[in-house]
């Protein structure tokens, strides 16, 4: 396939790889270049009255973005999508090495049964994770017929239950790179590795462990940066406790009427997210060069 | 079966989910007419729109919202298509201001004689040319009976370090900051930002014991014991009390604040006709009536009262009895720049 794309695209005729491309060249300008060629417009503009836009320049939006009373929502946001992502690590890990080491013929059904919450609508998983945490909730009256509490426990719009959400969305997009990464490790290797008298614990940690690294890293940026954005977890499963960036930004443009604010914190955002991610692209290109 | 491929099967299992609002395309001729109505959620009779759509053949596209901050900010995105809305008495110097709502034409409407003289030529429409009054409520505390020792009185009981994590309060500016403006004893027609900022303190003050700032979802968290006491509207509180009969709503003692909703025409919407039609429809009096008897809140349907449960009508957090009404107030209207001032400081409270 990619071969065949190589060969259309350098080869002789440029009309048709331009027109192989079209598709994805119209996608990207529609849905990603002019959005965030407006977003950016609209942060360096004035807002006007009652939420009308006034078209002169500015920089008070992102001065007014790095004001000092922003960073501890950015230091929580920081934390709640960095331990979501963690979790994510810890409990997707198993679960992608079982269904590439272990799983055999169930695989299929496992990988479906994994995918089934991601293709539930949000606000339905949200409003069951409402029924099941809340004090008269499922979980509450288990743990009061079994004894463990006797008064019903906060468990709902409390830290645990946002981190909960989070982990429960966003563990696909962890579990899928992983899993494709160990998918890829040639079976030979851990063979070899046996072969050459390495123990279970060994194989594990020198050979699956690196080669799965590509895997971990991407698994990882696909669950950092949507939990960085995400509101609707901490606005239905949280409280004022744990009012996130995304909760800040979606209440500038639906609440405050403020948008060039809004967009300024999203224009922010996303720069640091893009710029985290370049980074780490470049760190990567140079160890391959060091290899 | 047999003779359909594996590659027909699977493109009409992609299109099985589709078909049915395809085929509702295809039923629904150009001819059919429409009104795109956009109301408040929990706001409307059991039969009413049905009843509306029998009468009339005209289908009523009913979308609900729960924060008229988001209302607005879809309203003014445009394009949405919505002929008809509600708006809050202060919302609609905004909507006049940026040309978001139309003027109803004159004599249109059949019925407009039943609305009590008492909420026309109102401050935000001193000419009774933008709004039609659809109902009316207050906003107080509601609290489950069971839960508390004893029944809330003032607003400072929202600020009541025993009921920490109980307390559910209206995510919405306008509610929570004049209330805390009316708690310090400083008027809501403030432009001054250091009394702003006073205001702010208190709520800051009171967030530890915040379970969530939240204008509908309190009201399921209200009936399941997840919460115990909220700032909420009189109706919501009322409807809900169907359910769970140990809510019950109180004006608290330093008094609070008023306000009417109203019907407003979508500026250049494309049903203007069939829109006009149903709020003669909305303003009949056995309408009205069977509208408020099912929401609980005030109708200012004049004709519509001979009509209305008597137990509504005798049931003072409804109705309230004279010496509370005395100290409920409509909410000052902003101009532009004062009412930045209001989303800030809001924005600020959630913030930190």
């Amino acid at each position: 396939m990619s071969q065949a794309l190589s060969w259309l695209i350098r080869g002789r005729s440029s009309k048709a790889s331009h027109l192989l491309l079209a598709p994805a060249t119209f996608w990207l300008a529609v849905f990603l270049v002019l959005p965030v060629a407006s977003l950016l417009i609209l942060s360096v503009a004035q807002k006007g009255p009652y939420g009308t836009f006034l078209w002169s320049f500015t920089w008070a939006n992102f001065a007014r973005a790095l004001d000092a009373k922003y960073l501890p929502v950015l230091l929580r946001t920081l934390g709640y999508a960095g331990t979501s992502t963690l979790l994510c690590l810890l409990l997707g890990y198993p679960l992608a090495y079982y269904l590439s080491f272990f799983a055999g013929k169930k695989r299929d059904l496992l990988i479906i049964l994994l995918m089934i919450p991601f293709w539930t609508s949000c606000l339905v998983a949200i409003y069951s994770w409402i029924i099941i945490l809340g004090r008269e909730g499922l979980l509450n009256s288990l743990l009061l017929r079994l004894g463990i509490v006797s008064t019903p426990v906060a468990i709902l719009n409390t830290p645990f239950s946002v981190i909960l959400g989070m982990v429960y969305f966003y563990v696909p997009f962890m579990v899928l790179p992983l899993y494709g990464s160990l998918e890829k490790i040639p079976r030979t290797y851990i063979e070899a590795s046996y072969d050459l008298g390495a123990g279970k614990a060994a194989t594990f940690l020198k050979v699956t462990v690196p080669l799965s690294l590509p895997g971990v890293f991407a698994g990882c940026i696909l669950t950092f940066i949507p939990c960085m954005g995400d509101f609707l977890t901490a606005d239905f499963l949280g409280g004022p406790r744990t009012y996130l960036v995304g909760n800040l930004i979606q209440n500038q443009f639906l609440m405050a009427q403020d948008w060039p604010f809004g967009s300024a914190l999203t224009s922010l955002l996303l720069l640091s997210l893009v710029s985290g991610l370049y980074f780490y692209q470049r760190l990567e290109a140079r160890e391959l060069e060091m290899e | 079966m047999s003779d359909l491929s594996r590659r027909d099967f699977l493109r009409l299992a992609v299109l099985a989910p589709v078909l049915p609002a395809l085929l509702a395309a295809c039923k629904k001729g150009p001819q059919e007419r429409v009104v795109n109505f956009f109301n408040w959620s929990t706001y409307i009779g059991k039969d009413t729109l049905s009843g509306f759509s029998a009468e009339s053949s005209i289908h009523v596209n009913y979308d609900v919202f729960a924060d008229e901050e988001e209302m607005f900010a879809k309203l003014r995105s445009g394009a949405l298509g919505y002929d008809l809305i509600v708006g809050t008495d202060y919302m609609i110097p905004r909507l006049t201001a940026l040309r978001l709502i139309d003027a109803f034409p004159e004599g249109a409407l059949k019925n407009i004689g039943n609305i009590d003289p008492k909420f026309r030529g109102m401050p935000c429409d001193p000419d009774n040319a933008f709004t039609v009054p659809y109902l009316w409520g207050t906003t107080g505390i509601g609290y489950n009976k069971s839960k508390l020792s004893k029944a809330p009185s003032s607003w400072w009981d929202l600020w009541d370090e025993k009921y920490k994590g109980k307390i559910s309060m209206l995510d919405n500016s306008r509610d929570c900051i004049s209330t805390a403006l009316l708690m310090s004893g400083l008027p809501e027609t403030t432009s001054d930002e250091r009394t702003f900022a006073k205001a702010k303190e208190l709520l800051i003050r009171q967030r530890p014991l915040v379970k969530q700032y939240a204008s509908a979802t309190y009201i399921d968290s209200l009936i399941s014991g997840e919460i115990v006491l909220a700032m909420a509207w009189s109706g919501d509180v009322l409807q809900a009390s169907r359910e769970n009969p140990q809510l019950d709503y109180v004006i608290p003692k330093e008094g609070s604040y008023m306000w009417v909703d109203n019907l407003c025409l979508v500026r250049g919407s494309a049903h203007r006709e069939d829109a006009l039609r149903l709020v003669d429809f909305l303003l009949r009096p056995e309408n009205a009536a069977d509208i408020a008897n099912t929401v609980r809140y005030g109708s200012p349907n004049l004709a519509a009262r001979a009509k209305l449960d008597k137990a509504l009508l005798k049931d003072p957090r409804v109705f309230p009895s004279a010496e509370i009404a005395g100290r409920l107030k409509f909410h000052t209207l902003l101009d532009a720049e004062v009412s930045a001032l209001w989303s800030e400081t809001w924005s600020d409270v959630k913030v930190l």
